[in-house]
């Protein structure tokens, strides 16, 4: 029996894979299991090849898993095209459609032999009992349900639910489908036993979704009443929640003609006092970035959330990288400091989307929100959140003494100045771009705007000193470190928990905060650091650099840095710091040979 | 909102010009159109009576988009050719304002261009005032979209090849539902226009030629603009004819025809109206906002 299985699915465009894969996910966490699912796909919009990738565990799930335990093709070639995304190791049980398929001598065409290869007539007994080949993917869920245990009651539940709507004989065809799918399974037993070990305690109500839409969910809980934006993949969900739901709460959406009329009127709906929020993805980002710097400048609140794919340009637009760290932090002219942080999974999602909130309105500045493909478009099951544990913070209003002779940027303690609206007595001023004095009269005076970024840029010193921002796990001394954001994170706390099982001293961190460089936080962490990995999905080791350019980074400190769309194993990252550890071991004896 | 709000009051007399000018002192080139244009909007201010605070006023980047900051409203003076996306995002954020655009030709209809088009169909309820110098003042006398042909500038120094862009025909195309043209040869008639347009319940439109009077032509000063200055009134137009007002418009560049062009006599619905409507209809039986996670859960 596994307490954990992770499946790869690919198949045609209109094969239902990606389909069969949320039933797959729904029906494990009705049964109480943990789980998450990616999706990717080609980049035609129909008819292109599609896949999912989705995890099931009786133990809350990290990332979407390593190699594959179970491989489905609907057709093969398909299958192959998401290479080293759908893993095939010796371990897998392969399944595959065999009218489409390759003969079974041709299958180690990955270089590997699968533990397990079965050739299954799916579209024909869709065909023989459902009357359509449209049933492939419930005649899969039925052999998955056959083989490894999961769903046999709930995926006909949740499939019924919804084709009852339609007519109940389909909901009876796609019953003998499933059905079908079981007995072949029960036929042709398994080399191993697969099936995954069975909940005693379903661990209570559980939430399914995933990062876009907990990032838009979020923002509402945060009291975001306007979203301005454009479609772009893979941010549009975040839109399209919008739309469904904000009026209930006496907000407004505008689908933009363009990027910079989307942050446009997110930025005028700032002004006017409300929070705003815009989302893109890099190509918009690029767009968004003049907006960015007269936000600042003007000292408005506004979230921007970049959902990141591979770059540059349209590059790889459905598939996930980190490579717009440079873009996110640097993309403005001026001197100018625009906070950036990134969420680890869907769950986590939802305190970093408020958090950005608050620091936009504390501040009064724009804060990037940078998520990625595989965060945004996963879909996890998650805890119940206690929602009442959260701070909701909002900008810092004039009271009256401040209206008496209001000064909108008047020099503070802490920088930051009460900030009023459009509608408020005695608090107009003028907002711009321009240089401007307290007042927000505009100047040119070269020691007025020495004054007012050092003003923009110091109320940024405290931020810097937030430790809850930084997740720090494992022995707090020890002389090995993993650093890694956002998806790429989940993988490292697996390799984490992997090494420390092996018997390797290691700690990670997982900075929430990406930008500014909280220098202290790291020197700390860095202080027992004789050897380590920054792990990133970029060509250009963004993070890496980032890091170098604001601290002195340990001699041993190296990156670990690749371009996106494919993932990190957790096991290929433990073997790195094997590595890095027999380095170690051997510089160590290197100093007891005597020196010149 | 704020509780000091008052909406849709109209108290005329309860304000007066001088309450609307600011203390910034333009910067404007001495005889610049521009100061006739804030004058214009001082006393349309007045005559409509919203307390200053109540106003928000936006524009883009350019020598004329620093008029905000000659009124006593809430003033946004943003990037060049965005003031119409910031305003409406001020405008559906809070719909009890009165939201007033302005900026040049260029911000308007060269980089802003592609703005225009959307905020009328929206049709949200702002009034966009364009001082139309048929140059870029700000960056020193470059070619404008809506120079005319072979017109020597900086930029086109053998003279342009373009032909401009008519922002009358622009918006009336568009389906503005209120489009006029001031000039200030005429201040007591441009405020009368500009206290219309911001009365019009819709997305409003006023070109006003504004003489730049450092790097613009000798026709486009007051004494040229006077000599091709004919009222609309005087050609007996109606303003309710759309179709006549799209023929009228034709004449931009050779006439300054002076007055509305298009009024719509049965305004249509604007989208802030509506957006208020839907958030009424969708905010009953909400579930609260502390709840929205709820939507995650599957059984
Ligand atoms: C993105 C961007 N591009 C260019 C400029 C430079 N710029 C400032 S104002 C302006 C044109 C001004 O002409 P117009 O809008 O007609 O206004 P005027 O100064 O004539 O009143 C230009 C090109 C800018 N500020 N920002
Ligand atoms: S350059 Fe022209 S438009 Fe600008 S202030 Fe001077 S006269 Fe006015």
């Amino acid at each position: 029996m596994r307490k954990d299985l992770v499946f790869g699915m690919a198949g045609s465009g209109g094969d239902g894979i990606v389909s069969a894969g949320d039933s797959l996910l729904q029906a494990a966490s009705a049964e109480g299991y943990h789980g998450v699912m990616t999706k990717s796909f080609g980049s035609q919009i129909r008819g292109g090849e599609s896949s999912c990738r989705v995890r099931i565990s009786t133990d809350p799930v990290l990332n979407p898993g390593g190699n594959l335990d179970v491989a489905v093709a609907l057709n093969w070639e398909d299958f192959l095209k998401f290479g080293a995304e759908l893993p095939v190791a010796g371990t897998t049980v392969v399944i595959y459609e065999a009218a489409t398929g390759v003969p079974e001598n041709q299958i180690p065409l990955v270089g590997v032999t699968p533990l397990q290869v079965i050739a299954v007539p799916i579209a024909e007994m869709a065909k023989a009992h459902a009357g359509t080949e449209r049933a492939k993917n419930t005649v899969v869920l039925g052999l998955i349900a056959g083989w490894f245990g999961i769903g046999a009651v709930a995926v006909m539940k949740g499939i019924s639910k919804k084709l009852a709507k339609k007519s109940q004989e389909l909901v009876d065809a796609n019953q003998k489908a499933f059905d079908a799918g079981m007995a072949f399974a029960k036929e042709h037993p398994l080399k191993a036993d697969m099936t995954i070990v069975p909940l005693e305690n379903k661990g209570g109500v559980k939430l399914l979704t995933d990062g876009n839409d907990m990032c838009a969910a979020a923002a509402i809980f945060a009291g975001c009443q306007f979203f301005g934006g454009y479609p772009i993949t893979p941010s549009t969900e975040i839109m399209q929640f919008f739309t469904n739901h904000v009026w209930k709460y006496g907000g407004a959406v505008l689908q933009a003609e363009d990027e910079i009329a989307g942050i446009g009127a997110a930025v005028g709906a700032s002004f006017a006092g409300k929070k705003a929020m815009t989302a893109t993805s890099g190509p918009g980002l690029s767009l968004k970035s003049e907006m960015m710097g007269l936000a600042s400048i003007a000292e408005l609140p506004l979230v921007i959330v970049d959902v990141q794919r591979g770059g540059p340009s349209t590059g790889l637009p459905t598939k996930t990288e980190q490579s717009d760290l440079f873009a996110a932090a640097f993309s403005a002219h001026g001197d100018v400091i625009r906070p950036v942080l990134a969420p680890t999974s869907v769950a986590d999602t939802f305190r970093t989307t408020i958090e950005a909130f608050n620091i936009a309105e504390y501040y009064q500045t724009p804060v990037i929100i940078l998520s990625d493909q595989e965060i945004a478009s996963r879909k996890e099951t998650l805890d119940p959140i206690d929602t009442s544990q959260f701070k909701i913070i909002d900008r810092l209003k004039p009271t009256g003494a401040d209206l008496q002779d209001y000064k909108r940027f008047k020099q503070t303690e802490n920088h930051i100045s009460p900030i009023s609206h459009p509608g408020m007595l005695g608090g107009t001023y003028l907002a711009s771009g321009i240089e401007h004095v307290e007042s927000g009269a505009p100047t040119n005076s070269g020691s007025v705007h020495a004054r007012m970024n050092d003003k923009r840029t110091k109320k940024f010193d405290p931020l810097k000193e937030r430790k809850d921002l930084f997740e720090i796990t494992g022995n707090p001394d020890a002389p090995l470190a993993l650093v890694a954001w956002g998806s790429v994170a989940g993988v490292c706390r697996e390799a984490l928990q992997m090494a420390r099982e092996q018997g390797l001293d290691v700690k990670l961190m997982v900075p929430y905060l990406l930008y500014p460089v909280a220098e202290q936080t790291y020197r700390d962490f860095f202080a027992s650091v004789q050897k380590g990995l920054v792990v990133e999905q970029s060509h250009l080791a963004q993070t890496f650099k980032v890091l170098r350019m604001h601290l002195d980074l340990p001699k041993g400190l190296q990156s670990l840095a690749r371009s996106g769309a494919n993932p990190f194993l957790p096991g290929e990252i433990v073997a790195a710091l094997h590595h890095l550890l027999a380095e170690l071991q051997r510089s160590h004896e290197g100093k007891l040979q005597p020196q010149e | 909102m704020s509780a000091t709000m008052t909406p849709n009051v109209n108290t005329p007399g309860d304000f007066q010009a001088k309450d609307y000018k600011s203390d910034l002192k333009p910067i404007w080139c001495p005889g610049c159109g521009d100061y006739s244009v804030v004058q214009g909007i001082y006393r349309a201010l007045a005559a409509i009576g919203r307390p200053p605070h109540e106003i928000a006023f936006i524009s883009g980047i350019g020598c004329s988009s620093r008029i905000p900051g000659y009124t006593t409203a809430y003033g946004f003076n943003t990037v060049h050719g965005r003031a119409l996306p910031i305003a409406q995002g001020i405008k559906l954020a809070n719909p009890d304002l009165l939201v007033l655009a302005a900026g040049g030709d260029g911000d308007g209809f060269s980089i802003g261009g592609g703005h225009i088009a959307h905020l009328i169909r929206r049709n949200i309820d702002i009034t966009y005032i364009v001082m139309d110098n048929q140059i870029y003042g700000l960056t020193k006398g470059q070619l404008s979209p809506t120079s005319q042909k072979g017109r020597t500038t900086c930029t086109s120094p053998h003279g342009s090849l373009e032909n401009p862009v008519n922002p009358l025909l622009y918006v009336l195309a568009y389906g503005a539902g209120f489009v006029a043209q001031a000039s200030p040869t005429d201040l007591v008639g441009m405020a009368a226009i500009i206290e219309e347009a911001i009365r019009y319940p819709g997305f409003a439109f006023v070109n006003i030629q504004s003489p730049c009077v450092t790097y613009g032509e000798e026709a486009q000063q007051i004494k040229g603009l006077k000599a091709i200055s004919e009222t609309l009134e005087s050609l007996g137009h109606d303003p309710s004819d759309r179709l006549a007002a799209m023929n009228l418009a034709q004449n931009y560049g050779t006439k300054l025809n002076l007055g509305v062009f298009y009024r719509n006599p049965e305004p249509a619905p604007t989208y802030d109206g509506l957006v208020r409507e839907r958030q009424a209809q969708l905010s009953q039986g909400a579930p609260s906002k502390e709840r929205i996670l709820d939507l995650f859960i599957k059984k």
